[in-house]
């Protein structure tokens, strides 16, 4: 199905015909041996790919399968963790739906991730683009554009961002600069989502190094072939680096989708005390309203509803990334 | 070679798996032996605190080691918010540790787990003693006929204020000043300043209990809220009015300031709080910082009571003798309460409180205002906090928040507070 | 952006081109840095003048948040936790490279039965949150008397737990060209032998991207080592950290602010000893070989 590129330099991809969207069918269907053969090595790959796979089964087995039974098995009880829980039918899911925090937990996650997940990715894609190239002190450059990733959700990281984002502090400033009078941001709850957008999108280092690692992965032929042929820098983007590192984009999109859903540790810490969820629930994120309940309200039935919640969520959107992934993402292994 | 090779692997496997389960069985403490004949016998314990703390518990302990060679005493501290959730993680799990650092907040609510110890056998074995605590603390923690934990400090709300601010406005806080006193010395202080008078005292649940016992209520009952949704929103609607006419701080201003308190950052002349969180306006602040008396409804009665830091044992423990023997050393010890000073409140037993003598400023405040209230006779019992009091009052703090932001109206507030009180208590019950 | 978007050009333009590059890279950065500035500013400010200051750099720059780390913490030195954490941070990247790259070779060039289901319930282990698993594994772990050991924090490390890892490698080894490998296995190489001479080498940039993920995660890992250990002494540095700030004391922003910039360091050098295999881009080299 994708497009199988040559990596011997030889044939450029055609420059129109190349287009994100809707790629041609590959040249060839490379060395693949012939299915009969397969069928015959079928019990020895059986047997290497489980062998190759027992410490991924092992750990399955062991460490996630049987906790995410039982938080399963929860989700349809009371569970204080405590006492044995009580089998409740769908009542955690009725209670969470005619709550209004949850709602407002819904809300403040998609609003965080349809802004965020996006900002991040093309901060992340733009310095890696910068960074691929080859110039003096690059890894000066590669370093400090990674600093504030290595910082990770730490406490240094809560007073740092709630000081840039106070009355008249670094941003404040630069806002009254364009003459915006919003005022800091850490203290009112239609910005304070801002703010922690703003500080997941400055933590741009580790899909930037997904970024960088798949730009070094595109062998070099194709741009030279494809200058040869005149393509200007923007065509070369468009229909050989974008195409080339579409499995890392993708990777990139649905990890950092999967974990803006999930994002906890930023918004906690910066919340501040006494409202580890923000002033007046502006940072209310799932994964914070889902540790409320099941840790400091004891209620670990309604937390794993939630969980399971969630998981049917996400499940959706990276169900429909891996089918669109078909229209977009170029892999080389297609040739079977 | 095929062979030979997975039995190789096979007694590497073994090997692994040997060293593995005996570094966990040692690390864990789990080698102590069971029941206390004869050999050393190790007990945890787990407090919350920072740096400061820490340095002091081990002094402690190591003059307990000394003086009980047969017990060990391994400390684990964390962070207040970590340290819950690693309490409730471990407890939850079966591991919780011997001893704990408890407070009332959570007193019910481990309570009714059936997690605490009932220290009331070990008082009848005469491996702890009850006597010499100040003002009935021995019986804090009495739930149900059992002996969930003994203090080791006292500390009373109090009101925290910004001398140099009630100076200049010439506002002088008196014991026995009624609520109208206080409200027209907020007013004086921003008229006469530009300083808003208070933080906002309306999200403190210790307040509003304060105000509630003065007028024979309290906030909580045995198993429930003790007053009206019309009580509530009366106090919030006022509450609302006083910060759009500034006299309480602008609820976005101190929300920015946090973890700073409003009053140590200038925002406000003065807040409702714990006495002993004093220290930390000293030390954050830039004014000089004094204890005021709490305002009253009847010009005597100020509904006070003496909060705790306690001491609980766990009910799992294997060794339960010398929990007790432990807790007891550190609520009597005189030598421990001359190295913990007031870091958990003013010490709780005579014994303690007349080893240490208090040499800087702020534990001098602290100790001449329990003094003070307990002289003046003010001091009452305490009223239960059931379980799930930990969940409630984080919304009510949540829920005042919210509405000095505009984000709710006072009647709103209070709708979504009992609602979520009611799950609260259900819940924990 | 666009317009430098191609790696190879770049060395045939000029000197305009190059001061225009680092003119640009260099104005990203001042946004991106000026928060960590103001931390390194903030540690050398007193204790009470940080939390929030709106100045970038001290009036009175002070080196007592600094010295006072020589103390230690809670009477343990802080190299006790820098030496926990080290432990913990590279043991966790063996059992990364090892455990996820052999899961993600099976699932790119094994044809084994019952891979797409495996292929689900790996990408299925993503989305749950971590909270709800806590507890479980909790008292799994207790019930192996592991508490209180690294045991915990490893094990998962060296069974592939982490399908983050996993999915990052299929997707580098997806992307790899197939002709060598099969080339090679029609010479009769087996499986381990393409994994080990031909994937791992073309793979190195996704190995080196995960080994440094799997550092700084495990250094900066709060969650697990809260949980699983118990006494200070066995604490990594991101419990450390911890131990300044509490509500019932005064805050000591001046020694965490320090202390988390000291911690920096280790994965700043862990990153800066690792990031050049990424530049060498050993995809194109080992083509061309």
């Amino acid at each position: 199905m994708g497009r199988t590129v040559t990596h011997t330099g030889h044939a450029p991809p055609p420059p129109r015909a190349a287009a994100r969207a809707e790629p041609p069918p590959g040249p060839g269907r490379g060395g693949a041996p012939p299915s009969a053969e397969l069928r015959r090595n079928s019990r020895r790959e059986n047997l290497a790919g489980y062998l190759f796979m027992s410490p991924w089964i092992a750990g399955f087995l062991l460490l996630t399968a049987g906790p995410m039974a039982a938080s399963l098995y929860f989700a349809f009880t009371d569970y204080n963790l405590f006492d044995a829980p009580q089998w409740v039918g769908l009542r955690n899911f009725s209670d969470m739906f005619a709550d209004p925090r949850w709602q407002k937990s819904v809300e403040v996650t998609v609003k965080y991730v349809v802004i965020g997940t996006p900002l991040k990715l093309a901060a992340a894609l733009g310095v890696a683009l910068l960074l691929a190239q080859s110039r003096r002190g690059q890894a000066f450059y590669r370093a400090a554009f990674y600093a504030p990733s290595l910082i990770g959700a730490s406490v240094s990281v809560a007073v740092v961002w709630r000081a840039l984002f106070t009355d008249d502090a670094v941003v404040d400033r630069t806002q009254q600069l364009f003459g915006m009078d919003a005022g800091g941001w850490v203290g009112d709850p239609d910005m304070i989502l801002y703010a922690l957008v703003a500080l997941t999108v400055w933590q741009f280092g580790a899909p930037m190094v997904i970024f960088l690692a798949g730009l070094k992965q595109v062998p070099r032929e194709l741009y030279e072939a494809a200058e040869m042929d005149g393509a200007g820098p923007w065509r070369r983007f468009w229909n050989i680096t974008l195409p080339m590192i579409s499995p890392v984009l993708f990777f990139n999109v649905l990890l950092e989708t999967i974990h803006s859903f999930q994002i906890f540790g930023s918004a906690y810490i910066l919340g501040g005390q006494g409202n580890p969820c923000g002033p007046a629930d502006a940072t209310l994120v799932y994964t914070c309203y889902l540790y409320q309940q099941g840790f400091e309200n004891s209620r670990m039935g309604f937390a794993s509803a939630m969980a399971w919640m969630l998981l049917i969520a996400v499940g959706l959107v990276t169900a429909v990334l891996f089918w669109s992934q078909k229209r977009w993402v170029h892999y080389e292994e297609n040739a079977r | 070679m095929r062979t030979t090779r997975h039995v190789e692997r096979r007694t590497f496997l073994k090997a692994a798996g040997a060293s593995l389960a005996t570094a966990g069985l040692t690390a864990a403490g789990c080698g102590g032996g069971s029941g206390s004949s004869g050999g050393p016998v190790t007990i945890r314990y787990a407090w919350w605190g920072a740096d400061d703390r820490a340095k002091k518990i081990n002094e402690s302990i190591a003059l307990f080691e000394k003086k009980h060679p047969k017990i060990k005493v391994k400390t684990d501290f964390q962070p207040y918010l970590d340290f819950w959730k690693k309490f409730n993680t471990q407890a939850a799990g079966g591991n919780a540790p011997d001893v704990i650092q408890n407070a009332v907040t959570f007193l019910r609510k481990y309570a009714a787990r059936n997690v605490l110890l009932d220290l009331n056998p070990q008082v009848e074995a005469g491996n702890l003693s009850t006597d010499n605590f100040r003002a009935g603390l021995e019986k804090f923690a009495e739930i149900d006929g059992g002996l969930l934990g003994l203090p080791v400090g006292s500390n009373s709300m109090g009101y925290i204020i910004d001398e140099k601010v009630y100076e200049k406005a010439g506002v002088t806080p008196e014991f026995g000043w009624t609520w109208d006193d206080w409200y027209a010395g907020l007013e004086r202080i921003k008229s006469r300043t530009g300083v808003a008078g208070d933080s906002g005292p309306h999200s403190i649940m210790y307040y509003y209990d304060l105000k509630l016992r003065q007028q024979g209520k309290a906030f909580f009952t045995e198993d429930g809220l003790g007053f009206q949704e019309s009580d509530l929103e009366a106090e919030w609607t006022e509450a609302m009015k006083r910060i759009r006419s500034g006299v309480y701080t602008d609820a976005k201003k101190a929300e920015q300031i946090k973890p700073k308190a409003a009053t140590a950052g200038g925002l406000s002349a003065g807040e409702f709080t714990w006495d002993n969180f004093t220290v930390r306006y000293a030390a954050e602040g830039k004014s000089s910082y004094g204890i005021a008396p709490i305002p009253t409804t009847d010009g005597k009665k100020t509904g006070q009571y003496l909060g705790s830091l306690m001491l609980s044992g766990t009910a799992r423990t294997k060794h339960p003798e010398e929990v007790a023997t432990f807790i007891n050393f550190m609520v009597h010890d005189p030598e421990v309460g001359r190295i913990m000073g007031y870091d958990r409140g003013v010490l709780s037993t005579t014994e303690q409180f007349e080893a240490f003598e208090p040499t800087d400023k702020v534990s001098r405040q602290i100790s001449a205002y329990e003094t003070k209230i307990a002289e003046t006779g003010v001091l009452e019992p305490i009223t239960p906090h059931p379980a799930g009091a930990d969940v409630v009052e984080a919304a009510f703090l949540r829920l005042a928040t919210e509405m000095s932001l505009d984000k709710a109206s006072p009647g709103e507030a209070v709708d979504k507070f009992f609602t979520e009180a009611k799950t609260a208590f259900t819940a924990n019950a | 952006m666009t317009l430098t978007s191609d790696p190879t050009s770049s060395s045939r333009r000029g000197h305009a081109g190059s001061l225009g590059w680092h003119l640009g890279a260099l104005a990203v950065l001042a946004v991106v840095l000026y928060p960590v500035i103001w931390v390194l500013g903030g540690s050398f400010k007193p204790g009470n003048e940080i939390v929030g200051s709106l100045d970038l750099l001290p009036t009175d720059p002070i080196v007592a948040n600094y010295t006072r780390l020589t103390e230690g913490i809670a009477g343990i030195p802080i190299s006790t936790f820098f030496i926990n954490s080290t432990v913990l941070a590279v043991g966790s990247v063996g059992g990364v490279v090892i455990s996820c790259s052999l899961a993600a070779y099976a699932f790119t060039r094994i044809r084994f039965a019952g891979r797409n289901l495996l292929f689900t319930l790996m990408i299925g282990t993503l989305l749950l949150p971590y909270h709800v698993l806590m507890i479980p594994q909790y008292v799994l772990f207790q019930k192996l008397e592991l508490i209180n050991t690294m045991v915990p924090l490893l094990l998962g490390k060296y069974l592939a737990v982490d399908a983050f890892f996993v999915f990052l490698m299929v997707q580098f080894m997806r992307a790899l060209p197939r002709e060598l490998d099969e080339a090679a296995r029609l010479d009769g190489c087996g499986h381990f032998r393409i994994y080990w001479s031909i994937v791992l080498p073309l793979c190195r940039p996704a190995l080196i991207t995960s080994a440094i993920f799997t550092f700084i995660n495990a250094w900066n890992d709060f969650m697990g080592p809260l949980l699983y250990l118990n006494e200070p002494e066995k604490y990594t540095v991101s419990l450390g950290l911890k131990m300044f700030v509490d509500q019932d004391a005064v805050a000591d922003y001046g020694g965490m602010i320090a202390m988390s910039l000291v911690a920096l360091l280790p994965v700043l050098a862990f990153f800066l000893a690792f990031q050049r295999y990424l530049i060498d881009g050993m995809a194109t080299s080992g083509l061309k070989g």
